[in-house]
């Protein structure tokens, strides 16, 4: 490669554009229809994909052929256009995808021929970026508003979910449930799972709230408050106890209630939660990657959660927004924004995390390097299943997590180091070498307490087995080999350097 | 009168969790179900690499009219399944109660099987508030199991506590082979291994535990057998060290010593001055004996310590003057109600506990960790390193942070 060309950004692949987010964000308003017009290609690929992670939503296109592109789509799109109004809808959504703005059909022209209710035209910019497409969404939306709205005393509008954001349905269900507890009214979500209606009453609500402030929202809240005088509340992530509390607290002032009683039983709950004995037993030990480029507010809100309330490590946080990095940089060891997935895996594979927490790319490369405690949160997904089940966000998506975090490390790490239900009773002792005796010892402390001594007497195990099948004695080249085996990549590093020290002592 | 149990566990779990991790030894609980599931649930972090729990499961018709049977077959399914060379059948109270002839059993078995050895111990409610005798019964059965041999001269025996111990025992052990010394541990991975211990000469103990076990080796193999002090820590470790040396007359341990307590100085010191700058008064309470060891290293460390013994035999007596002379260590014997009374008279900034008094341990949301994860705590390194994540281990800052939670909201 001539090294004057600009390097192919690898990890812009997995990486949706603005024209995903302008898709998402209105196709989850559940009574509206959304065209796309394209050429059929941008149709199914996105349809499919928001199949393969969300619940069904009504999406169309144009099927723009090459020769209606050279001549001009708009009576492709008038006919699709005519045929979905029998249906009624309340809005009409029509999105355009790179070709139709590069041959810049007139989109407009057409619908005002038309002359439906409720209908806009999106325009995605071609080279901007997913959330950026999600607020030119919501702000079409904003222009759709009912700014004369009958305002609904202590009610907010939740700004930011939208179809295919990791866990939107489960966060927003929360938010609500937490919100309801103290009397306070979800007005409309902004979009995900909306209706038009909603929508259209948003300037009802007395506050907004960005749900994912390190991601989308924010510009469409500051635009709102503009328009019709709301005021926005975007500091605080409700990811975390604390900060839940925090969150709910501050609303509760903006509506000047008093709901001390209710916090103080919230704080209660999750204390006797945090008490359990598996939770802060083990969670002093465990460290977790984060990887999260296509959800910056989440990498934030769990690396704080992890970090400040139960103790889990963070080695490491790769996300995409330079401000989240920022702020996140005191939750955790190292900060990667953006980077290759070639630098992502040299830095998780260096840090070797008990657990990791990413989309596709990285459980398939976390899978290759023998990571085996992973969870799914985040885009893109190879096909999800979500609801409003086990949410990220507030007091229960706290819990969520941490059980998540305990749940998918402890057992499995206890099942790895045990020893076989019904292995060898009775094999017959083989001969140490000193130096395979201390570099045994010295492995030992890199596992953690809670599964060391069945840990060392596994690898113990494997080491004599090894050497019986070799006709030799142990060596340190044996215990390496066992130990490796045992754990291909969790304690690799750690386990490396041990094993490098003892071979220069001269113990292989 | 004391209304919880803090216990680390009931002697029969013990037992079941030092004999299980020995190769070539199965251990067959003779009892009702209650208590074979229990100690095989009880058992599962501490126990056992591998997971076979063999019982026999009485039912309440063998209650009555004796589980005899019951046992017999249990013995001719396990050693038709797993071969073993030695199965210990730990007697729980139901049997015990019955009159189980269980030892009849054992001789009828083992005409029956021969090759195989038999032994049975008593467990239960026999040695309540001395569960650790679970470990120092078991040993003393597998010890039974052995032959007579001769001595190997200058050969020495390492007795542990039980079989957490086994391939644990490294920072010992491999010490002592470097310096010449050839050495024999018990527990070791397998019971061939294991039966080496006769050929010592010398024999030190080096935990809590195994008492009756080298009055054995003592009376059975005419060997010497000398507690010095449990080898944890620096202190510890060095002395122990320094007295089997002399008795062996081998100086290479004696350098050997040197240059690890040496290099080991430089850390305790360092730590020393961490735990200066932020005191620490620590409660250990009821371990599996590592109440002892692991205060004694954080004694060392410059903790105020207190602890709650699981164990007064003679090696504990010795021991406990050790740590009180050495490092003014508190010790608590009087009976107390409640974790909750001595956490409010002592006021502890950490606590080190067995799982169930976790509820009143974290109560006050003051650091405290579970003790029976921190075994095999012998030699230099382990106490180095596990003060070098004192502070990781016990995460003040975590604690301190849902105090904080608590008093902003739930004080109202």
């Amino acid at each position: 490669m001539n090294d004057s060309q600009p390097q192919f950004k690898r990890q812009e692949l997995h990486t949706p554009s603005s024209f995903e987010g302008v898709v998402w964000a209105l196709a989850g308003i559940e009574d509206a229809r959304t065209i796309i017009h394209s050429a059929p290609g941008y149709y199914f690929n996105v349809h499919n994909n928001m199949l393969l992670n969300d619940w069904p939503a009504e999406l169309y296109t144009s099927h723009l052929k090459l020769s209606s592109v050279m001549k001009g789509g708009e009576e492709q799109l008038a006919d699709v256009i005519d045929a979905i109004t029998e249906q009624r809808p309340a809005a009409l959504f029509v999105v355009t995808a790179p070709v139709t703005e590069t041959s810049q059909d007139d989109a407009e022209g057409v619908c005002a021929r038309i002359g439906y209710p409720n209908t806009v035209v999106v325009r995605p910019a071609i080279g901007q970026s997913c959330n950026e497409g999600k607020e030119t969404a919501f702000q079409a939306l904003v222009d759709m508003m009912d700014g004369d709205a009958e305002k609904q005393p202590r009610s907010v509008n939740l700004i930011g979910p939208a179809l295919c954001m990791f866990n939107w349905r489960a966060d927003v269900y929360e938010l609500q449930r937490m919100l309801n507890d103290i009397g306070v009214h979800v007005n409309a979500v902004l979009s995900g799972g909306a209706t038009f209606e909603e929508i259209r009453n948003a300037p009802a609500a007395e506050l907004n709230i960005c749900m994912y402030p390190y991601d989308c929202g924010q510009e469409t809240a500051a635009v709102m408050q503009e328009k019709f005088g709301i005021p926005y509340m975007a500091d605080i992530v409700p990811i975390g106890f604390d900060n839940s509390l925090r969150w709910l607290e501050q609303i509760a002032g903006h509506f000047d209630l008093d709901i001390r009683d209710h916090l103080a039983r919230c704080v209660k709950n999750a204390t006797h939660f945090i008490r359990s004995n598996m939770i802060f037993g083990s969670t002093f030990e465990l460290s977790t990657a984060l990887s999260f480029e296509n959800h910056n507010t989440y990498a934030l809100g769990i690396a704080e959660c992890f970090k400040k309330e139960v103790g889990i490590r963070v080695p490491l946080v790769s996300l995409s927004n330079a401000d989240a990095a920022e702020r996140v940089a005191a939750s955790c060891d190292e900060v990667l924004v953006s980077p290759t997935l070639d630098l992502k895996k040299e830095k998780i594979v260096n840090s070797g995390p008990n657990l990791i927490f990413g989309n596709f790319y990285d459980q398939k490369m976390s899978a290759e390097e023998g990571f085996q405690n992973f969870v799914v949160a985040d885009i893109p997904t190879a096909g999800y299943v979500s609801s409003e089940v086990g949410p990220f966000m507030g007091l229960m998506g706290a819990k969520h997590l941490v059980q998540t975090a305990v749940n998918s490390t402890v057992t499995k790490l206890l099942i790895e180091t045990k020893g076989d239900v019904a292995g060898e009773v009775s094999a017959g002792g083989v001969d140490w070498d000193v130096a395979a005796e201390q570099a045994l010892h010295q492995v030992s402390h890199a596992v953690p307490h809670f599964v060391r001594t069945f840990a060392v007497k596994k690898i113990h195990e494997a080491s004599q087995k090894l050497a019986r099948e070799r006709g030799t004695h142990v060596t340190v080249d044996v215990v390496r080999d066992a130990a490796e085996s045992f754990t291909p990549a969790r304690f690799h590093a750690k386990f490396a350097a041990i094993f490098d020290a003892a071979e220069l002592d001269g113990g292989s | 009168m004391p209304i919880k149990n803090y216990e680390h566990g009931c002697s029969t779990t013990q037992a079941l969790a030092t004999l299980g991790k020995v190769e070539g030894v199965i251990p067959l609980v003779h009892g009702p179900q209650t208590c074979v599931f229990e100690n095989q649930m009880s058992t599962l972090y501490c126990r056992p690499a591998k997971l076979i729990t063999a019982g026999t499961l009485l039912s309440k018709s063998e209650v009555i009219f004796g589980g005899d049977e019951s046992l017999k077959e249990q013995i001719r399914n396990v050693y038709e399944k797993h071969h073993p060379k030695v199965i210990v059948i730990i007697n729980t109270c139901i049997p015990q109660l019955n009159g189980d002839d269980v030892h009849g059993v054992s001789v009828e078995m083992e005409r029956e099987l021969p090759g195989l050895r038999i032994r049975s111990i008593n467990t239960g409610f026999v040695y309540t508030d001395a569960m650790l005798r679970g470990s120092d019964a078991s040993w003393l059965a597998i010890l039974q199991t052995l032959d007579k041999t001769e001595h190997d001269p200058g050969a020495i025996g390492i007795v542990g506590r039980s079989g957490q111990d086994a391939d644990n025992m490294g920072a010992i052990g491999t010490m002592l082979r470097k310096a010449g010394l050839t050495t024999y541990l018990f527990p070791e991975s397998h019971i061939d291994e294991m039966a080496k211990i006769t050929r010592a000469e010398n024999v030190y103990p080096i935990h809590l535990g195994s008492y009756e076990s080298c009055k054995y080796l003592t009376k059975e193999f005419e060997q010497d057998v000398e507690f010095i002090e449990i080898p944890v820590g620096v202190d510890g470790t060095t002395n122990f060290f320094r007295r089997v040396a002399d008795k062996e007359g081998c100086q290479a341990l004696h350098d050997l010593v040197d240059e690890e307590e040496k290099r080991a100085r430089v850390e305790l010191e360092k730590l020393r001055k961490k735990f200066a700058e932020d005191p620490v008064r620590m409660l250990l309470v009821s371990g599996p004996a590592n109440e002892m060891s692991m205060g004694k290293i954080v004694a060392e460390f410059g903790a105020e310590v207190f602890v709650v013994p699981s164990m007064k035999d003679k090696f504990y007596k010795q021991e406990r003057a050790i740590m009180e002379e050495r490092y003014g260590v508190n010790f608590i014997d009087e009976d107390f109600g409640s974790l909750d009374e001595l956490i409010e008279e002592i006021q502890p900034t950490v606590i080190a506990n067995e799982m169930q008094a976790q509820p009143e341990s974290s109560a006050r949301l003051i650091p405290s960790f579970c003790i029976f994860f921190h075994l095999a705590d012998y030699g230099y390194d382990w106490a180095l390193n596990f003060g070098k994540n004192f502070n990781n281990m016990t995460s003040p800052s975590i604690w301190k942070h849902w105090r904080e939670l608590n008093h902003r909201y739930a004080a109202h």
